[in-house]
């Protein structure tokens, strides 16, 4: 439902996702795009609002500007020591201007609500071609793959994979998150959470820990390692060597079987520039 | 005037005497601001710290450990200890003066909110002596914060830490009954809730958004406190646990930020239109946004929780609330920048804070636009860009506070600052904040508490911490300038701000102790006037000629001369001048009380389990004794005293041998005791002897001879301070029923009688909830005994309430003690706190109340004792019968739905 | 005197309300309707809740703003029980 929702709302084309049934916009895309709207807008309105306070208090002010001939007279009233408060009206200005704020204010978040839309269903409307459990432990990442592979603070995922994470935690509150692709999850006890991204650039990255989860929070990281498809296979049909703690060895068997749930590079299509 | 014997004498000011046992709202506000500043500079050092180990990625300083501590401490220390109280020592200075008031409604609940404010600052610093402090963050999450993942060397140090923050959350929820008394019972006449000054608009709803939501704080802190003490299961409870803390803490937290900011928006507000010389814009929609800010503020808290596991649905409603929240902000702002418009605006030192203060926040709301897009919330969640949003927008506020300390500083010391220093001192602040913080938006990607950040990051880490050490560097700039001029600034004016009008700009600066030298308040005829004692009593009659009081609102505010006549016993004219006179402003016992507070936990922090109970039975035992002989010193010898000091001896006795019993000998238990027992004990025992002291001292509150009291007319000063009282219990029995109703629905509900052995049956919950219905209807009946001046019913009446009280316990101690001792094959070493979620939601829901019931019994015996030597007989006199009945139907009613949740359904 | 007989009036009411909540149970009606006779009991325990606070407590009798300050406090927590539990179903 909500993901009509999301079509509907991205009829209009004027919507930065895409259309369901494809990922036409990694997260780390949208991201960026909402992110840089915002910046540009939040700093366009940040200097005109600041400029305008400042050009009035100086404008106005009382030693040689026109707050100096400023008559105490007809005009304007000035507050007296004793008086009972009142208003001094102008309450259309203040309108004109809480109405364009909140018309600004109230775009941008429906504009944004329809790229939530589009993070949150994605991976029930499409399936990813990797699926990786993340564990948070004090203070250290486990990954755990669909073959049953797991490694320790070293992810490695194939160039151009949509890769769901579903993060969960072994003891505390963490919270799993690769600044590089803009993808991130509470680990919260007694909950796994998902998550996905696109792994659209070869090399190797940080995963980070942003919830303080004891002495060993800080550099609480784990490396990404985004290789080709290649290495990744044989990688993952392997030994799932160059981690420490894996449970098992990747056996022939094993390969196929890992392979089933992959999509060959052809078939990983539609992932957006 | 009011300088006087019996206990109301106060000191002159070079004695440090004065400052123990005043309770003038003025010197208070001054003890609150010192404080605060002390604990800015305690919080402070901990930035600086924290600032340093940043200045490579990997640290330098400190451990991790060591950084943990460091950044928890350094947010709760700014959060709780320095920027609410430093906005409530100028509340409790200015706001009286403003509504027209002598003092606050409370004088020595006043001060005592402040010694409890400074003795729990204490404790939480006496944390990093006790091992290690509480490593959490300010937000406190769980499960980090139960024992399980709190290392050994930091238990009793975070136990300390939380326990700290538990008794300032009872020195807030004081000041807010009497905030919220006094401002609805003691403003001047003709000055309605609108008219108030717009400091004292935000300082009222401050207060109330502060009774409501520093209960839930308060539940969430109980429950942590059991957790850690007792053992509870709640925040380690895998289904719940961890959400349930989130929920209690931004339920709180949210509304705390703007307890935090609300002030300011007042300081901003008054300083803008002084020094504009203009009324400001639109000012009846500013009043409403402000209100409707207020209102929101509970119905938003799940922004915080975005990430967490609840559900889209939810995060939408609450992405709408948030971005709804934000608008009001907008016209506010506007409202404050068009007042300067055809202004005459003069760039003082006070104004410069606040134009800079509006910058700010300017600067942190909109970024706070940013994290109200959910979307991009995701990435920056545990990031900089939420400690730059947050620093921007709270000491943003900070920074209006300052300008008001400067703008305030003249009334309050009667000497000017000096200028330039002042501007030297705002420069600097200016430039150093910007420095510190706004690199935090450029690397925000530095998460959260963490020095292990990316490498590139480091020059703009670099300026931060520059601009910390500059930020540091003004503050020394304005402790000397401050200091300096207090000493050797210039004489200041009554009202050194042209255009100021406010009724402090009509009083000597500094004021006198009663604030009013010219007389008693009163807008009536319009406009300010100073009325002397007939005239104020010509125009509550109304019987004043006419011009003044003609234009009294006819709303049903004014006091009658009926109520008048209750409060000040119906005397002429001159006994109620005197009445006045007799106002009291000394009392030793908020400072003992605190200090006993102290006392009682810090023993608590360490204390082991199997010693828990003692230290509060032998204290009961005291207390009894201690009325006897309290009473007998005070009231004079009678039967009752011996009485009460034979039941106290006997039941010392009981309790010693019982104690005996349970560790295997009195020498047994004296060995197995740790030092914290014995603390725990002391700190008991002093409590017990400063409450009855206090309880028994007479301390006299004139009522104001005229004043604005909708829509509480009807309602006397300490019948509404109880209500007040009531209303945040009742949050803090809700939250408790809550998360028990939270944690059914998290674990399952129906699957919940799995957790529950076949023992616990209705019927002790259904003979208890006789026993407690009888109860009440004894207490109305005693009321009405009290009333009719019938002393020995009353005495019979409240005797009955009190064995009803018992059986309560009796009947409630049997049933526990069958269900802790039962053995059953699912529960083979019986049912008590520590077994699962479910007991523990019982036994600790269940023994609130039960603690409730304690107190309320004591009371009752305090109550018998007086009512034995005559007190409360006659109509007037009744009331404190009638104030105790409404705290005990009040725990009656709490009872009547813990009743069918915990033992029916 | 007429209030000592409301007063003794409600004290019955109370009374007899609390023993139905615990026969629903004891009947065992409850085990066999359990959210509908659930409502019953809790409503049951608002009306005890409500002649407690307006005749004891003498609510009744006092300005309404007394009660509407103690409805918002009974507000509040409501909806944040409400809203919490709501937010993991």
């Amino acid at each position: 439902m909500l993901g009509i929702l999301s079509s509907l709302l991205t009829a209009g084309g004027w919507f930065p996702v895409g259309q369901a049934g494809g990922v036409s916009q990694t997260p780390e895309a949208l991201f960026q795009q909402i992110f840089t709207v915002f910046v540009v807008l939040g700093s366009l309105v940040g200097i005109v609002v600041i400029g305008y306070m400042l050009y009035n208090a100086y404008k106005y002010r009382a030693g040689t500007g026109r707050g100096a001939e400023a008559d105490d007279s007809k005009k304007v009233t000035r507050p007296e020591p004793g008086q009972i408060p009142t208003g001094s009206g102008g309450g259309k200005k203040l309108f004109l201007s809480f109405g364009i704020s909140a018309v600004i204010v109230l775009s941008l978040i429906v504009w944004t609500y329809s790229a939530l839309l589009f993070v949150e269903t994605t991976p029930e409307q499409q399936e990813s071609d990797l699926t990786v459990e993340v564990v948070g432990e004090q203070f250290a990442w486990q990954f755990h793959y669909p073959n049953g592979e797991t490694s320790v603070n070293e992810m490695v995922v194939p160039e151009g994979a949509m890769v769901e994470l579903e993060v969960s935690t072994a003891d505390v509150f963490h919270n799993f998150n690769i600044p590089k692709f803009r993808t991130g999850a509470d680990a919260m006890p007694g909950h796994t959470l998902e998550t996905w991204f696109v792994a659209d650039e070869r090399g190797n990255f940080t995963a980070e820990c942003r919830e303080i989860c004891g002495a060993g929070h800080s550099g609480m990281n784990a490396q990404v390692r985004v290789v080709s498809q290649e290495e990744f296979e044989e990688w993952y049909g392997g030994s799932a060597s160059g981690s420490n703690g894996g449970a098992g060895n990747g056996t022939a068997s094993n390969a196929s079987g890992a392979n089933a749930d992959l999509r060959t590079a052809a078939t990983i299509g539609g992932v957006g520039a | 005037m009011s300088e006087h014997a019996d206990g109301g004498h106060l000191p002159p000011r070079s004695s440090v005497k004065r400052w123990l046992v005043t309770t003038n709202h003025k010197d208070v506000g001054i003890l609150y601001i010192v404080t605060a500043l002390f604990f800015l500079v305690f919080g402070g050092i901990l930035a600086l710290l924290i600032r340093t180990q940043m200045w490579s990625p990997g640290g330098t300083i400190l451990s991790g450990m060591g950084y943990n501590q460091a950044v928890t401490g350094h947010g709760l220390l700014m959060v709780f200890w320095f920027i609410s109280p430093f906005a409530f020592g100028l509340a409790n200075y200015v706001v009286p003066i403003q509504i027209g008031a002598e003092d606050l409604a409370f004088p020595r609940l006043n001060a005592l909110s402040y010694w409890m404010y400074l003795f729990s600052g204490l404790l939480f610093g006496t944390s990093y002596f006790l091992g290690s402090s509480l490593q959490t963050g300010w937000t406190i999450y769980a499960p980090l914060n139960v024992p399980t993942y709190i290392p050994d060397v930091a238990a009793v140090g975070s136990v300390a830490a939380i326990l700290g923050l538990l008794l300032f959350v009872a020195s807030v929820t004081v000041s807010s009954v009497n905030f919220l008394t006094t401002m609805y019972r003691m403003r001047a006449k003709g000055l309605r809730m609108r008219d108030l000054p717009l400091f004292s608009l935000s300082i009222l709803l401050t207060v109330w958004m502060m009774l409501f939501a520093f209960a839930a704080l308060l539940s969430a802190l109980f429950i942590l406190s059991a957790d850690n003490i007792l053992g509870t299961t709640y925040f380690a409870n895998e289904a719940g646990g961890a959400m349930l803390w989130t929920h209690l803490f931004w339920f709180f937290g949210h509304p705390e930020v703007y307890i935090v900011f609300f002030p300011a928006l007042g300081i901003m507000a008054e300083t803008f239109q002084t020094f504009s010389g203009k009324r400001i814009v639109g000012r009846k929609w500013f009043v409403l946004a402000m209100a409707l800010v207020a209102l929101q503020s509970f119905v938003v808290w799940m922004h915080h929780m975005f990430l967490t596991g609840i559900n889209l649905p939810v995060k939408t409603i609450f992405m709408a609330t948030t971005i709804g929240i934000s608008l009001p902000f907008d016209l506010m702002m506007f409202a404050l920048i068009y007042t300067l418009i055809k202004g005459k605006i003069r760039f003082t030192v006070p104004f410069l804070w606040n134009l800079g203060a509006v910058i700010l926040f300017i600067v942190g709301g909109i970024t706070g636009v940013f994290l109200g897009a959910v979307v991009l919330d995701y990435q920056f969640r545990g990031t900089y860009w939420v400690v730059a949003h947050f620093h921007y927008v709270m000491v943003g506020g900070a920074t209006a506070m300052f300008g008001g300390l400067y703008y305030w500083f003249p009334k309050m010391t009667g000497k000017m600052y000096d200028r330039r220093l002042g501007l030297w001192n705002f420069l600097t602040y200016f430039v150093g904040f910007n420095l510190l913080y706004f690199p935090m938006f450029v690397v925000w990607e530095t998460p959260r508490r963490v020095f292990d950040y990316s490498e590139g990051f480091t020059p703009w880490h670099r300026v931060a911490t520059l601009g910390a050490f500059l930020l540091a560097f003004s503050f020394v700039i304005m402790f000397y300038n401050l200091a300096k001029s207090i000493y050797s600034g210039d004489p200041a004016p009554d009202n050194p701000w042209e255009y100021g009008s406010s009724i402090e700009w009509s009083i000597p600066s500094p004021p006198p102790l009663d604030n009013f030298p010219k007389g008693i308040p009163s807008y009536a005829s319009g406009k300010l006037e100073f009325l002397s004692e007939e005239e104020a009593i010509e125009v509550r009659d109304g019987t004043a000629p006419s011009g003044r009081g003609a234009a009294a609102a006819a709303d049903g505010g004014t006091v009658t001369a009926t109520d008048a006549a209750l409060e000040t016993s119906a005397e002429p004219a001159l006994e109620a001048a005197h009445e006045e006179e007799h106002a009291d402003h000394a009392s030793w016992w908020p400072v003992t009380v605190s200090l006993s507070a102290f006392v009682l936990f810090l023993g608590l922090s360490g204390i082991q389990f199997q010693y828990f109970l003692w230290p509060g039975l032998l204290a009961i035992a005291f207390f009894i004794a201690y009325l006897g002989i309290e009473g007998a010193r005070r009231d004079g010898f009678a039967s009752i005293h011996a009485l009460m000091v034979g039941l106290g001896g006997a039941g010392f006795l009981v309790v010693l041998q019982l104690l005996a019993i349970d560790k295997g000998g009195l020498g047994a238990a004296i060995d197995g005791a740790s030092p914290y027992f014995w603390v725990t004990t002391l700190g008991a025992f002093m409590g017990t002897a400063s409450l009855i002291s206090m309880g028994w001292e007479s301390f006299s509150l004139p009522e104001p001879t005229l004043a604005e009291q909708w829509p509480f007319s009807a309602v006397g000063r300490w019948k509404l301070g109880m209500w007040v009282f009531l209303a945040s219990d009742v949050i803090l029995f809700g939250a408790f029923i809550g998360s028990y109703l939270f944690m059914r629905v998290a674990n399952g509900w129906t699957d919940w009688h799995h957790l529950i052995p076949a023992e616990h049956v209705v019927m002790p919950g259904l003979i208890n909830t006789y026993l407690l219905l009888a109860s009440s209807f004894a207490v109305v009946v005693a009321l009405e005994a009290a009333k009719h001046e019938k002393r020995k019913q009353l005495i019979g009446w409240l005797s009955l309430t009190f064995a009803l009280g018992i059986g309560f316990l009796i009947n409630k101690g049997i049933e526990w003690e069958h269900l802790a001792h039962l053995s059953t094959e699912a529960f083979p070493e019986g049912w008590f706190l520590t077994t699962n979620v479910a007991s523990s939601t019982f036994f600790l829901t269940t023994g609130l109340h039960g603690a409730h019931v304690i107190i309320g019994l004591l009371i009752t015996l305090f109550l018998i004792t007086r009512a034995w030597t005559g007190a409360y007989m006659g109509e007037e006199e009744s009331g404190t019968i009638e104030y105790f009945g409404l705290y005990w139907h009040f725990v009656d009613i709490v009872w009547l739905f813990l009743f069918p949740l915990f033992y029916i359904v | 005197m007429s209030q000592l007989r409301t007063y003794t009036i409600m004290f019955v009411v109370l009374m007899v309300f609390s023993t139905t909540q615990a026969m629903l149970e004891f009947t065992g009606l409850l085990e066999q309707y359990y959210w509908t006779i659930f409502a019953v009991i809790m409503v049951l325990s608002t009306i005890k809740a409500v002649v407690v606070a307006g005749w004891y407590q003498h609510l009744r009798y006092e300005p309404r703003s007394v009660t509407y300050m103690m409805a918002s406090g009974l507000l509040a927590v409501v909806a944040l029980t409400t809203a919490a539990a709501y937010s993991i179903l």
